[in-house]
């Protein structure tokens, strides 16, 4: 990845990056989007937001978490009670229910000692185990009648930009964080834990940070994600299906790269939007099959393949 | 009483289903060292092809089951030969042998669900609501022949590791690849021949739970989680173990409703699956899953 | 080139001045058709039900067209449905309803099936004002926003329960039923079971002392295993049998019932019990007696009425095949939509929104004329009918006696003891 950026310096990153922002973000204001494109764009920075957040724990620590989606439905859960039950503004209610989803991420410390496979099926366990604990929590979750919030048009327009924001933050800690220190101590768990504790790093406090840090993102999109539906219930927030869209977005875009997780998801949610249109019954086993071919032949997905295709352009030579 | 006899019988069959398809994870685990996450999408196949026999044919369970464990082998030297073998062997494989077959059992669920459509289906045969009474129990038929395969099939296996020339060389691979190829086992062989042993008896133990309970396309995380346990907690290579772990689980199970509300009983398996990977990695009989 | 500036500007000009007119006479042309939008659950868990509701609105839609279109005002016009596939997820629902509304420009919603899909989805209407016919949904919870564009025509599944005790009731007082009886309650831990629940229950907590609950219990939708549960069931020795679950569950759960010789006095599945699917699955002879409690059922077409012309009409379109009460509930939310646009004379959604609040008609529904009191939420209150299966293979109506076909039969023959 370090070869990218000897053709892509830093500061021509930022230079490309804050246009996109800015165009963006203006979007809406210059262009007549229709209300449903404006929403949908909402939607796709919330799930590129998530899918960043899980890829520092799925691809930079390489611990593959199935179970992602207990720390989205408790952060969403918290969010919408204390917003049923104070006149707190919205972003407030979110970042708390990031915390307490960061906090609950921890919980899982025991499992964090658990290396590859066991890892990821142990977060299965937990991620099902805690659908069903909240499921039954009727008093918490509303069980399965779930939540009513009122509803707040102005909130629901507006978080395009609190999405899309949080994406700016997100995609620029993930770049920050891979370019770091912090970065390498990740990199050295993910490929051989016991040397990297030989050469102290200490593999239990880093995987906690990153696990806590990834929940509590994971967490506020939950809390957003309330404030946009409105509704929210227990087995759509804590299912394993959300679970696995959190990793199809990461990997199909480039597992442990910083615009993977923002190609995945862009193309899940674009894909999902024109299947459901055509082909409703077809996305699972597509995603399937773009998950083996990618698995393969180009373990880097879809920032692999465009790394690729850089590679072939003459901008990317380096200045003999 | 009555109620502890229900309980402990309901346990005792139900173990013999859970051996069976913990068995056919921990083969493919102890042989080629790779977790198939697509064990619960090969259950599911396998109760699907039992479905249509038993829909299309007539043909009971009981007697299409070479069928389905012919099949669900066929399918497992597939798997092996077009993805698996592509895979880099050991840790370094590790989350992409999971991914893969992770994409895998997504497409299979796809194809059940386009073939099938995602309706809950089951078996239903002139035994599925015959009962024998046996200590005062009412035992359902279906259920106790599922024990009966349930105990004999590990059984079988046992025999065959130990005693046929390709059980020995399937061991030997298991504990030294290399070494076989230098005596001239041809170990690709062997890997294609355990993956197809590990998937047959998943397709079996998706044949025999097709007959008491449903299923449909999404059916299968419970089993793989299930199977897991089993082999976490027994051991693998180990036909004992497996059957002792298979029984720890389906008592805790079962008997979990006496001090758990119903809906929650269903949280039993996952939770054991996270303690014993947790505080007992090394299962009964001391293999480990760490590093 | 500066000759062809002149007539350029005359062109773009004249081109201007054209689109213009065309745009106001385009924005003030009338309406050519009805559009109403919907979205069901065609794949996913609840895709075979979602199937079924497509039929009913179908047919609705056809038989309008069929006859000319809807009277809007002094036209008629044709009415399209677009109907799209939700998937039986919430978050798409709520996505194409979004769509529909703002993409497509729909005239009006028709809601799709599940409780939790119509909660979710119904936040859009209401968000842009566009009446959303329900007749999908029958938790009460939905009904519980203050929402002025929602509409339900399913009554509440409370309903069911209290319904089904009325029943029991009555055989208790006629000394058919020990008293006090003991119940086991087990239902489906969803919007539907809890409804379900707090029915039964509310009857029993007003009943003094005529009824226990000794078990219950909720159990996971699409569980496998209930042997424990009913083990428990079992034990408790209770006298009637009262469950809620969906046809899979039902399915599942019977058959591990009747094999471990289980047979009480009552049993009850809610609104499960005479489906065929159900009775090829199981056996007639383990289906006798059951119990189940309908919106809606095919044997109101005895007597001649809305239900009769609608099972009829249904009969002719889909090959001789009777219709349930998924389809009669659809075909009805549909029909209610169009008579409340024909009141209203035109398309404007604040005018039918009105006419729906005000809605007095008769309907295929049970009981009275069709209406959506402010009270309850705007959600309809009419009565269920309770069907039992006998051995003759037959499931006629035995409550209320209005529209009963048939006796109902109490306590079960087999139950023995």
């Amino acid at each position: 990845m370090t070869r990218l950026f000897r053709t892509l310096s830093p500061t021509r990153i930022v230079l490309l990056f804050l246009p996109v922002v800015a165009a963006l973000a203006l979007l809406p204001l210059v262009a007549d989007l229709s209300i449903y494109t404006h929403n949908l764009m909402t939607l796709a920075f919330l799930s590129i937001a998530g899918a960043l957040a899980w890829n520092w724990m799925g691809g930079f620590v390489g611990q593959v978490s199935f179970g992602h989606a207990a720390m989205f439905g408790v952060g969403g859960f918290v969010a919408a009670r204390i917003i049923l039950w104070a006149p707190v503004p919205a972003p407030l209610a979110w970042i708390a229910g990031g915390a307490v989803a960061g906090i609950v991420a921890l919980g899982a410390h025991p499992t964090l000692r658990l290396r590859g496979p066991y890892f990821s099926i142990a977060t299965i366990g937990l991620g099902e185990a805690t659908r069903l604990f909240f499921t039954y929590w009727e008093d918490f979750t509303g069980g399965s009648s779930g939540l009513s919030l009122p509803i707040d048009s102005a909130m629901k327009h507006r978080l395009y930009w609190w999405c899309l924001g949080l994406v700016v933050l997100v995609s620029a800690a993930s770049w920050l964080i891979r370019r770091s220190a912090l970065g390498l101590q990740l990199l050295a768990i993910k490929a051989d834990v016991d040397a990297a504790a030989d050469l102290g790093v200490s593999a239990t406090f880093y995987q906690d940070l990153v696990f806590a840090l990834s929940g509590a993102v994971v967490g506020l999109t939950g809390g957003m994600w309330a404030s946009y539906f409105s509704f929210i219930e227990p087995n759509d927030m804590f299912g394993f299906d959300r679970s696995i869209g959190f990793v199809l977005m990461a990997v199909i875009g480039g597992v442990g790269t910083v615009l993977g997780p923002v190609l995945g998801a862009v193309v899940f949610v674009l894909l999902r939007q024109y299947l459901l249109a055509s082909y409703p019954q077809l996305y699972l086993g597509l995603y399937g099959v773009l998950l083996i071919f990618i698995i393969l032949f180009e373990p880097l997905g879809l920032s692999g393949l465009l790394l690729r295709l850089w590679r072939r352009l003459p901008i990317s030579r380096p200045a003999v | 009483m009555e109620r502890f006899i229900d309980l402990t019988v309901s346990a005792v069959l139900l173990a013999g289903l859970y051996a069976t398809m913990a068995y056919g994870l921990g083969i493919i685990y102890g042989v080629l060292r790779v977790v198939n996450l697509a064990h619960g999408g090969v259950i599911m196949a396998g109760a699907y092809l039992g479905w249509v026999l038993h829909g299309r044919l007539g043909l009971d369970p009981y007697l299409s089951s070479p069928i389905v464990v012919a099949a669900a082998y066929l399918l497992g030297m597939f798997m092996y030969k077009a993805l698996v073998r592509h895979l880099p062997r050991g840790p370094a494989g590790g989350p992409a042998s999971l991914l893969l077959l992770f994409g895998f059992w997504l497409v299979l669920r796809n194809v059940a669900y386009l073939l099938f459509t995602g309706n809950d289906q089951s078996i239903t045969t002139a035994w599925s609501t015959r009962s024998v009474i046996l200590l005062d129990a009412h035992i359902s038929v279906s259920r106790l022949a599922v024990l009966a395969v349930g105990v004999v099939v590990p059984l079988a296996l046992h025999l065959f590791l130990r005693r046929t020339y390709l059980g020995r060389a399937i061991r030997a691979v298991a504990q030294n690849p290399d070494s076989c190829t230098l005596v001239g086992v041809d170990v690709e062989r062997i890997y294609s021949i355990t993956f197809g042993i590990g998937t047959s008896l998943a397709g079996l133990a998706g044949l025999l739970s097709a007959t008491i309970f449903a299923f449909n396309p999404g059916s299968g995380s419970g089993e793989l989680l299930k199977s897991f346990v089993v082999v976490v907690l027994g051991g693998m290579g180990s036909v004992l173990g497996t059957g002792i772990a298979a029984l720890i689980l389906a008592v805790v199970e079962v008997f979990a409703i006496l001090v758990l509300p119903s809906y929650l009983t269903a949280a039993v398996g996952f939770v054991m699956l996270v303690l014993v990977l947790v505080f007992r990695p090394g299962g009964l009989f001391g293999h480990r899953v760490l590093g | 080139m500066i000759l062809f500036r002149p007539s350029l500007l005359a062109m773009v000009a004249a081109f201007l001045a054209a689109s213009m007119i065309g745009a106001t006479a385009f924005a003030a042309a009338p309406p050519s058709k009805v559009s109403v939008g919907a979205t069901l659950p065609l794949t996913g868990s609840e895709a075979r039900i979602g199937g079924f509701f497509k039929e009913g609105y179908e047919l609705a839609f056809e038989q309008v067209n069929k006859a000319g279109g809807l009277k809007v005002g002094n036209q008629k016009l044709p009415v399209t449905l677009t109907l799209l596939d939700d998937t039986t997820t919430q978050a798409t629902a709520v996505s194409l309803a979004d769509r529909l509304v703002n993409s497509d420009k729909v005239d009006f919603l028709l809601g799709t099936y599940s409780s939790h899909l119509i909660e979710a989805q119904s936040t859009v209407a209401e968000q842009y004002k566009v009446p959303y016919i329900n007749g999908g949904g029958g938790a009460t919870k939905i009904f519980k926003r203050g929402f002025k564009y929602l509409f339900g025509t399913i009554s509440p599944v409370e309903l069911l329960g209290t319904t089904l005790m009325r029943w029991i009731d009555i055989q208790q007082k006629a000394g058919k039923l020990p008293k006090p009886a003991k119940i086991a309650l087990l239902w489906e831990n969803t919007a539907h079971g809890k409804d379900f629940r707090k029915g039964v229950s509310d009857f029993v907590a007003q009943s003094g002392g005529a009824y226990a609950i000794s078990v219950d219990e909720s159990f996971a939708l699409d569980g496998k295993d209930f042997s424990a549960l009913l083990g428990k069931v079992k034990a408790a020795k209770v006298d009637l049998f009262l469950a809620d679950a969906h046809l899979p569950d039902y399915i599942t759960m019977h058959r591990q019932y009747v094999s471990s010789g289980m047979s009480h006095k009552v049993v009850s599945y809610g609104a499960r019990g005479s489906e065929k699917g159900a009775i090829e699955a199981l056996g007639q002879e383990n289906v006798n007696y059951v119990l189940s409690g309908v919106w809606w059922s095919a044997q109101l077409a005895t007597k001649p009425g809305p239900s009769r012309d609608f099972v009829d009409a249904f009969k002719a379109r889909y090959g001789g095949r009777s219709p349930e009460w998924f389809q009669a509930l659809a075909y009805q939310s549909a029909r209610t939509l169009f008579s409340a646009i024909e009141q209203a004379g035109s398309l404007d959604r604040e005018a039918v929104r009105q006419k729906l609040a005000a809605m007095k008609q008769p309907s295929l529904l049970p009981g009275g004329p069709l209406e959506f009191p402010a009270a309850m939420g705007q959600q309809a209150q009419n009565p269920f009918v309770l069907q039992q299966n006998l051995p003759d293979g037959n499931a006629p109506i035995i409550y209320p006696p209005d529209v009963a076909t048939g006796a109902g039969v109490a306590p079960n023959p087999k139950s023995g003891k």
